[in-house]
């Protein structure tokens, strides 16, 4: 099998979970789409650049990652991010629990995007923390603080307890992202 | 996937918490484990658009 055909198929076996972290970084499932269509043309221009046998997966979400950083840094005069309509999340589960899931939903739009996008790897892709570290550019100790200070403030907000643990609502802006390095798409 | 709540993971630092602060901690760890499958997974389900597809196979012909 040729290096080509394996990087292709690597980049379509991925596409679940790279919708999964556009979702948790945009909030809006069209713009997710798009992020995600945006950073495989990103993927697939800078492929020469992919060293077979390493991490495929982190280099894959770090230009997702990055693509949106991008895309904020463009529109950053104009919007804050904590603008997206939150109701992205609100989505028809059927379950006795839906309340509650639909409050867990707006509560994880009210996150700072890179906690949100730590906590869904973390959780839903359960991704280790040195994997998280890579897949997003930072150290590990700020990847675990990242899905700690995400969960201790969905508890906060949800149970509504514990209340000397809580910290203010977060007022994420663009430029906050922004200052993370961006070593593949700047 | 097998749930390994937050606070029991290997590499996070021993919390000194009393045992019904812990067992709180491990229910609401469950419950978002739950939840935030339930909010993600149908996306992550959602079949390829098939002009993705597209792009990426006209990229690997080349």
């Amino acid at each position: 099998m040729s290096e080509a055909l394996v990087f292709h198929d690597q980049v379509i076996a991925i596409l679940p979970k790279l919708r999964v972290q556009a979702l948790a970084l945009t909030r809006n499932r069209a713009a997710a789409e798009d992020l995600v269509q945006d950073a495989v043309c990103n993927a697939l221009s800078a492929q020469d650049s992919f060293i077979p046998g390493t991490n495929f997966a982190a280099w894959m979400h770090r230009i997702l990652r990055n693509r949106f950083i991008s895309n904020l840094r463009k529109r950053r005069d104009t919007t804050d991010i904590d603008d997206v309509p939150s109701s992205v999340f609100a989505t028809d589960a059927a379950h006795e629990d839906r309340l509650a899931l639909k409050e867990l939903g707006h509560a994880m739009t009210r996150l700072p995007a890179d906690q949100r996008e730590a906590l869904v790897m973390v959780v839903v892709h359960g991704m280790s923390y040195e994997a998280l570290a890579q897949a997003t550019g930072c150290a590990v100790g700020t990847a675990k603080s990242r899905v700690f200070r995400a969960r201790r403030q969905l508890e906060s907000w949800l149970l509504g307890e514990r209340s000397e643990r809580q910290a203010p609502r977060p007022q994420i802006r663009a430029e906050r992202l922004l200052d993370e390095p961006s070593p593949l798409h700047s | 996937m097998k749930h390994v709540p937050m606070t029991q993971r290997k590499d996070k630092p021993v919390p000194v918490r009393p045992p019904r602060e812990r067992k709180a901690d491990e229910a609401f760890d469950l419950w978002l484990h739950r939840g935030l499958h339930k909010l993600f997974d149908d996306v992550a389900d959602e079949p390829i658009p098939p002009e993705l597809l597209k792009i990426i196979e006209e990229d690997r012909e080349k």
